[in-house]
């Protein structure tokens, strides 16, 4: 398979009404600018076969603060022919320890969705 | 409370403690399919069941996109733990408004699902 993904956060979306992995999703990363109040989008990429989506962010880049992580799934399910009760997700979250790995999954059917804070 | 139920409800659980989530802030959002803006709707507080009645009324319950933003942290704040998700936003799409909609939210420190139920 593929290398390890060097990002500190990673994401994997799961079609859970399928059992499949979600392939071909947009997937946008953007940390707050705590003074202006604005998102900036850090980066954008679209998941794999596995439904992953690697190199979000480096290391070098992953400071503590307010982030958003933004995925068109209504792009998705449409491109499968079918619709969703959601246009997209946004999980935002807080980072404060930036040694560590934040693992951000989102398990989604076209009506429902789930995230949690894995490693 | 006076007049029809409001056609979109919400829940909001928290599953950590198996408890419903009282007081935690919330605010219904509607975006204006010509301009993509959103407009308030309504902010609320759930109550001790973790509901939130009369969030909108049949009369301006139209078709389009519509975003509930829960004020997750600062619940978690209010009973001394921390939360990392600030805030959690559900945008959902109502293509019938004719129908009842029930956007449930179950909440933990570390995790939260959403789905629609009627």
């Amino acid at each position: 398979m593929t290398s390890a993904d060097s990002s500190p956060l990673t994401t994997h979306v799961l079609n859970t009404g399928d059992g499949v992995p979600a392939a071909k999703v947009d997937v946008s990363l953007h940390r707050l600018d705590s003074k202006l109040m604005i998102w900036n989008m850090l980066s954008v990429g679209t998941t794999n076969e596995d439904g992953r989506c690697l190199g979000l962010v480096s290391r070098e880049a992953f400071s503590p603060g307010m982030y958003k992580l933004r995925f068109e799934t209504g792009s998705y399910w449409e491109n499968m022919g079918q619709n969703s009760f959601y246009p997209y997700v946004e999980v935002v979250f807080t980072i404060t320890e930036t040694e560590q790995r934040f693992h951000l999954p989102l398990l989604m059917s076209r009506f429902s969705y789930s995230t949690y804070r894995g490693s | 409370m006076a007049g029809s139920p409001s056609p979109l409800t919400t829940h909001v659980l928290n599953t950590a403690m198996g408890v419903p989530c009282s007081n935690m802030a919330l605010s219904l959002y509607q975006q204006d399919p010509s301009t993509n803006a959103w407009s308030l709707i309504t902010t609320g507080t759930t109550n001790a069941d973790g509901r939130c009645p009369g969030l909108i009324t049949k009369q301006i319950f139209t078709s389009g996109v519509y975003r509930m933003r829960f004020e997750t942290a600062q619940y978690w704040e209010s009973i001394g733990e921390t939360c990392f998700y600030p805030h959690v936003e559900i945008a959902f799409t109502i293509n019938d408004p004719g129908q009842k909609f029930h956007v449930p939210l179950l909440l933990s420190r570390f995790s939260y699902s959403t789905y629609r139920g009627s």
